[in-house]
């Protein structure tokens, strides 16, 4: 009796997987994008996968990792495009490459970014739905910060502030530790390494979630930045003879290119899908547009493109031939 | 057909959405309590570093090497001795010692829930076949699943640091005295009884004793899973040997990362031989 049932069982099984053995497998050969574990990258990843796929014709895939992680890949050749290299905050880990010739810049992705040291707003202006005071009406610059460490205590060293700095080994690492030295903070704030950009995240929403009062280093574009309220403490206007290491970067962060590059051997291989890369230009509006849709509407950063695709044809057709544009249109309606 | 290849959308459960407003409701009302947790655990964590700290690093060479001679031999005195003057030489002396607070402070709190939960569930059957399956979750559950909301609860900093170890590196010293309570021969707990012992003398007297040198080795196997964590904390803002590590793996910068990842290997191997030595020392005669 056992064995007929476990043989039936086994029969099921083998069918089963029969069935499930005439998928193929597809034919030209895949371009690979680097997927680093933020948003507004997964948005550009899927317009250019889109456009990749339905216009040219090549089947597209996904690599996720840390940013090290998906880099080193890009250096070797296991992702071939990488669609937004913040490349002020790699340094030289950026640079270098590009110097030997290991990877190929082919166009900035957007340039009007911002990035520096952020405090919830209602720290300034309160906030009444809330109930929440304002409990530092004249903050307004990062020397202001002066004045209210002791809002802002170091729980490990109760004599000074804390203030939450920058990913370990990023460029802004070094930057944000000379600033703090140069504006003489140091001598209020200790500067805390949070470990990872998830943490960092994680400890800016859980303060603002609770109405308690944080300064941290952050960025825009980003989910984090659109959900909260947040502002961005001024500093002294760029100048290039104040942003040097021996002056201690001592003025606001200049907007930041943000590159698309590829690996050398792309262009042997695709060389129509570089050639679409080096036109690819948006601005930090439209990817927020598109995150911001993806949120509201409980979808994926994939369908955030198609419908960036079907309301921005203003943009994107630029990028590409026509016949290939009409392909593209084609598709997705 | 397509029912065979993808799952039916019918029977989707969002199990996670509730765990999250679980978590959110438990930041809004329940604040308080976690900062009692994070004050004591702070308190603990600042003691313990101030003395690390404090501590000249001839003094701490000079310990090593006596507890090696004394435990196993001169030979080993020696080997941990340079290993750990080896750490120095890289640099990486106070980082290493910040890395030893958060390791012991967490080991303590480990041993301090291990034992005594470990000692019930020899007795308690019931209780163990409801333990063992959270014991296993403890080691699978990718660690940063569980270290958002400890961020949520505890700031950022070295105090979700020691939860995440504490975490982790439970479950070997719970199992291995609950094992070690159980393998004490029944004929010794028996003379036990037969003289008129109470309970608590056959814990203390015959049954912990006896147990002492695997519960050892539990504590060793727990400090090893601690060391082992040492990256995962720092990714959470523990300062230490990980956050070297973190720095270069970021910046892709080999030397930097081999000599931060040997120093972890070099201290493991240190802590481990002499945790066992303790372990060998205190076997109970048979």
């Amino acid at each position: 009796m056992k064995n007929k049932i476990f043989s039936v069982i086994l029969i099921l099984l083998i069918s089963i997987i029969l069935i499930s053995l005439t998928v193929s497998a597809a034919a030209k050969d895949k371009i690979v994008f680097a997927d680093p574990g933020w948003d507004s990258v997964r948005f550009h990843n899927g317009v250019a996968q889109t456009i990749i796929e339905e216009g040219y014709g090549y089947p597209t895939e996904v690599i996720s990792g840390s940013t090290a992680a998906t880099f080193l890949g890009l250096k070797e050749g296991d992702i071939d495009a990488y669609m937004e290299i913040w490349t002020t905050n790699l340094g030289d880990t950026y640079y270098g490459p590009i110097k030997e010739g290991i990877i190929i810049e082919t166009s900035v992705n957007f340039n009007d970014n911002a990035q520096g040291l952020y405090v919830p707003t209602y720290m300034i202006k309160g906030d009444s739905k809330r109930g929440i005071e304002a409990t530092t009406p004249d903050l307004k610059t990062i020397y202001d910060l002066k004045d209210c460490w002791e809002l802002l205590k170091d729980e490990e060293d109760p004599s000074k502030g804390r203030i939450y700095g920058s990913p370990p080994g990023w460029k802004v690492d070094e930057i944000l530790r000379a600033k703090v030295k140069s504006s003489n903070l140091d001598e209020y704030y200790n500067y805390f390494s949070p470990g990872s950009d998830s943490a960092l995240s994680a400890v800016i929403v859980a303060a603002y979630e609770k109405g308690e009062s944080i300064v941290a280093y952050y960025w825009e574009p980003t989910w984090v930045m659109g959900m909260l309220d947040m502002t961005l403490l001024e500093d002294e206007p760029y100048s290039a003879e104040k942003w040097t290491e021996e002056n201690g970067y001592a003025c606001e962060f200049a907007a930041m290119d943000i590159a698309i590059a590829v690996n050398k051997d792309l262009p042997e291989r695709a060389p129509e899908v570089v050639e679409f890369l080096s036109h690819y230009h948006t601005t930090s509006a439209m990817a927020s547009a598109a995150l911001s849709y993806m949120m509201k509407n409980e979808c994926d950063t994939r369908d955030a493109a198609v419908w960036f695709l079907k309301t921005r044809e203003d943009v994107w057709t630029k990028w590409v031939p026509e016949e290939i544009a009409e392909k593209v249109k084609e598709a997705i309606n | 057909m397509n029912i065979l290849f993808d799952f039916p959308e019918f029977f989707t459960i969002n199990i996670g959405q509730h765990v999250e407003s679980f978590i959110k409701w438990l930041i809004h009302n329940y604040d308080f309590f976690f900062d009692a947790i994070k004050e004591g655990v702070l308190w603990f964590l600042l003691q313990a570093r101030g003395v690390f700290m404090w501590f000249p690093w001839v003094a701490v060479i000079i310990i090593v090497f006596v507890l090696g001679w004394k435990l196993i031999n001169w030979k080993s005195g020696v080997t941990f001795a340079g290993l750990l003057f080896l750490i120095g030489a890289m640099g990486l002396w106070d980082e290493m010692m910040l890395t030893l607070s958060v390791v012991l402070v967490a080991v303590v709190i480990a041993c301090l829930i291990g034992v005594p939960l470990g000692i019930l569930m020899a007795y308690n059957s019931r209780l163990e076949a409801m333990v063992k399956p959270v014991l296993d979750a403890m080691q699978t559950m990718p660690s940063f699943v569980y270290l958002i909301p400890a961020i949520m609860l505890f700031g950022l900093g070295s105090v979700p640091a020691v939860f995440a170890t504490v975490i982790y590196s439970t479950p070997p010293v719970i199992r291995l005295t609950s094992l070690a309570i159980k393998g004490v021969s029944k004929e010794m707990v028996e003379a036990g009884h037969a003289f008129g012992s109470t309970k608590w003398q056959i814990l203390s007297k015959v049954e912990l004793p006896q147990a002492f040198p695997t519960i050892m080795m539990g504590i060793n196997q727990t400090t090893m899973m601690a060391m082992a964590m040492v990256v995962i904390s720092s990714m959470i803002g523990a300062k230490g040997l990980g956050l070297n590590v973190l720095q270069a793996i970021n910046r892709i910068n080999i030397a930097m990362g081999f000599e931060a990842g040997i120093s972890i290997v070099f201290l493991a191997i240190t802590i481990d031989r002499i945790t066992q030595g303790i372990a060998n020392k205190y076997k109970y005669p048979k």
